[in-house]
């Protein structure tokens, strides 16, 4: 007798849309975080909380990283790839890490995938030193499921058409866009004048109330930060709670799963973890699902080695942690002052709250002689700059030698920067390629506190992916520039954003060359799933979290056929 | 065709990337820089006498007694010599950046090492004012005090722990009040900064939170 149908490790956007789908059905559930539980009661616009204390994450000393860095070549023409604990270097790869995970931190840029983005190697082609791939299953399959997120999770924005605008089952979405700010008209007229077509970026952020979540209420403090309207669509505010009322889902916080074992012949038999007090327990289920996110699913099924299993759960092919996806792209800023504009539009383009709420999508396939040959291209969303103050501030102490700025001078500036100035920015997203130089693994010697092998992620990237950056910074900045923006810059470089990461157990039909067959289970444990990003062959020039939802939502279907 | 890769770093995705990675990394970054320069620096003693009570407009008869006492008369002469006061705008006092910033080096949050460079490094300035001046930091007319810190920026140690008080000065200067800094909001007024909502309760502040 199993303690319960379903064991789902981890409470993310791959975790809830399970635990929703098979509670309402009527199974048991139990949801395993390693983090605290925290709710819309605790969460503030604190800037010390939120972004500048290990909060909603581990503290490094406990649970780190090992990176692995390119490092010039050995005499033999092979790489040198330098490792360092991120304990060492200070630079923090952990997302959220609390009941929803980092969904409760998301900015909510929702993009559905394209037709072509399942079958890239078919549309574009094998690009040398890319281990490029068609996805097992085609957009028609996933299509009704980015439907349901959009009422489940609420998914506020408008249709217009365009020339990449992927199939939909239904008209538009259900809830009508947020509230907009003045600059995003400056936007639109800048593209329009250049020919480009803006169009509203959808978000996961109810603009009307729906159940216990209120509607947003506009801080203007909502990418990094927990949302205290409940209007976000983390899988704790639109899932797990709705989960928890049907009375058949548990949520175990403080729960740190440490392995899956499995027996004689290969399936999981219990999920064995660490509770508040770092007390062992052990908990058995028909069916276990894994989505702790990209990374760290692969190191659990690395870390979960069985009689059927001796190199890690599921990993039989070697195929485990291998191909990790990043997003690809950068990132861009141009400057007004607020004296260039009349008195009545100077006042709105200082207004806080409002999202800009605009893209481009003119170059998500790249049909241009200049660039080269056909190729994938992404989208470019427009933000104006984080508002977070301190961090603002911190980033202005060095002069343009880099001399360490005080005194008169620093504050001068200060002023400049805070009281005369908007930023708008701009962000790439194009597919970071699967290569054989982005991949995890255990480490050797890094151990967390509780004496488990950290994660290990090498952080190879392809060159194409700069090339077709720089392609969408360069078109971004010709809208800046349009605006009469002034010290227009951007930045594209191969450093992968941690908090945009997907792959490692890519979903096909050949157990030799994949880890999940398309539904999302395990090649070589039945009753094993995984639900996260994890499944991703390719990325997509989106955000992920659509997807992963969609996707979460599509597999949990097939586990409660099979229940 | 695959060409050679280059030497990245993660940090050039400041608003994707959790906001503070930055600062979290140049921290580390200073101690490190502050362990290589201690290990050929001779060892500092720390000398609290010849106190004099620093120039302050603190409000509440404990933040008075606390600028006073060593470490803090250091600290406080410090963040008022890199945050200074002027007819616009608040200085280092006005937002009461010794208190906050001792709060800081007392809760949790901070890795125990960092504390220990910010709290080294009074000792250091001292004994470079004392060869410069024959005198504590805090005893110092402003020309002086100006040569001693540029003399401790020149070294990139030094540099850091000018560049994480400054850090520190922020955090007073733009926190939410609850946290002891940004006196009546000064902080924000001078800015015009336009704090989000809800903001923190005392019982909801970031140690708290489990």
């Amino acid at each position: 007798m199993n303690d319960y149908d379903v064991c789902i490790i981890g409470s993310g956007a791959g975790g809830g849309p399970v635990a929703l789908t098979l509670s309402e059905a009527g199974y048991s559930v139990l949801v395993l975080e390693k983090g605290p539980w925290f709710n819309e009661e605790d969460f503030f616009k604190d800037e010390l909380a939120c972004c500048r204390r290990s909060v909603y994450t581990p503290q490094l000393k406990d649970e780190m990283h090992v990176l692995e860095d390119y490092d010039g070549k050995n005499d033999d023409g092979s790489y040198k790839w330098q490792a360092q604990s991120t304990l060492e270097s200070g630079s923090d790869f952990w997302n959220g890490n609390c009941v929803g995970g980092s969904s409760n931190f998301m900015s909510g840029y929702f993009y559905r995938l394209k037709p072509k983005d399942f079958r890239l190697l078919s549309e574009f082609g094998k690009i040398e030193g890319a281990n490029v791939v068609d996805w097992p299953i085609d957009y028609e399959a996933m299509e009704p499921y980015y439907t349901k997120a959009e009422t489940v999770v609420g998914i506020s924005g408008k249709i217009i058409p365009h020339k990449h605008q992927e199939p939909r089952s239904t008209a538009d979405f259900p809830y009508p866009p947020t509230a907009e700010h003045a600059v995003s008209g400056l936007i639109d007229k800048a593209c329009l004048e250049l020919n480009m077509q803006p169009l509203p970026t959808p978000r996961a952020i109810l603009s009307r109330p729906s159940g216990d979540r209120r509607s947003c209420e506009y801080s203007g403090f909502c990418g990094s930060y927990g949302c205290s309207s409940g209007a976000k669509g983390s899988s704790r505010a639109a899932l797990l709670n709705k989960a928890i009322k049907t009375g058949h889902c548990k949520i175990q916080p403080h729960a740190k799963v440490y392995k899956l074992s499995s027996d004689q012949a290969g399936k999981v038999t219990s999920a064995d973890y660490y509770d508040e007090n770092d007390q062992k327990q052990s908990v058995s289920a028909k069916i276990f699902v894994v989505a702790c996110q990209a990374i760290e699913t692969s190191r659990l099924l690395l870390a979960s080695t069985g009689p059927k299993h001796p190199d890690g759960l599921a990993n039989n092919s070697g195929q485990v942690g291998k191909n990790l996806l990043f997003s690809a792209g950068g990132s861009g800023t141009g400057e007004f002052t607020y004296k260039q504009f009349d008195a009545a539009l100077a006042q709105n383009m200082k207004q806080r709250g409002p999202f800009v709420n605009r893209g481009l999508q003119d170059w998500y396939f790249i049909d241009d002689k200049e660039f080269g040959a056909p190729a994938k291209g992404g989208v470019i969303d427009f933000l104006l700059r984080h508002p977070n103050g301190i961090s603002k501030a911190n980033g202005e102490k060095w002069d343009d030698n880099g001399k360490l700025m005080w005194g008169k001078p620093l504050k001068q500036k200060l002023k400049t920067v805070f009281a005369e100035t908007q930023y708008l920015r701009f962000e790439v997203f194009n597919d970071w390629l699967p290569t054989d130089d982005c991949f995890v693994s255990l480490d050797e010697t890094v151990k967390d506190k509780w004496g488990s092998p950290v994660a290990k992620i090498r952080l190879g990237y392809h060159d194409h992916d700069l090339k077709v950056g720089r392609y969408l910074a360069d078109k971004s900045e010709q809208v800046l520039h349009q605006m009469n923006a002034s010290n227009v810059r951007s930045s594209v470089s191969g450093a992968p954003p941690p908090n945009l990461v997907a792959g490692g157990c890519r979903f096909g039909n050949d157990p030799a060359t994949s880890v999940l067959n398309a539904d999302c289970q395990a090649h070589d444990a039945e009753n094993l799933y995984v639900t996260d990003g994890s499944f991703m062959p390719t990325g997509g020039s989106v955000p992920y979290t659509w997807t992963i939802y969609a996707n979460a939502f599509r597999v949990a279907d097939i586990i409660k056929q099979r229940l | 065709m695959r060409k050679e890769l280059t030497k990245k770093k993660h940090l050039s995705w400041d608003d994707t990337i959790p906001e503070g990675l930055h600062e979290r990394i140049e921290a580390r970054q200073s101690r490190r820089d502050f362990l290589k320069a201690a290990s050929i620096a001779p060892a500092a003693l720390y000398l609290s006498g010849c106190d004099k009570p620093a120039s302050t407009s603190a409000s509440t008869p404990e933040q008075l007694a606390l600028l006073n006492k060593a470490p803090w008369n250091t600290f406080s002469a410090v963040q008022n010599h890199l945050f200074p006061k002027d007819d616009e705008s608040p200085s280092a006092a006005d937002i009461n950046a010794t208190g906050y910033l001792k709060s800081v080096l007392e809760l949790p949050g901070i890795d125990e090492a960092d504390k220990k460079f910010i709290r080294d490094g009074v000792n250091w300035a001292n004994d470079l004012s004392r060869k410069m001046f024959a005198a504590n930091f805090h005893q110092l007319n402003t020309d002086k005090k100006e040569l001693v810190l540029i003399q401790i920026s020149k070294s990139s140690a030094g540099e850091s722990w000018l560049s994480l008080l400054l850090l520190y000065i922020f955090e007073a200067l733009i926190s939410d009040p609850v946290y002891g800094g940004n006196t009546d909001k000064i902080g924000w007024q001078w800015l015009e900064h336009t704090p989000g909502f809800p903001l923190p309760p005392e019982n909801k502040r970031y140690h708290l939170l489990r």
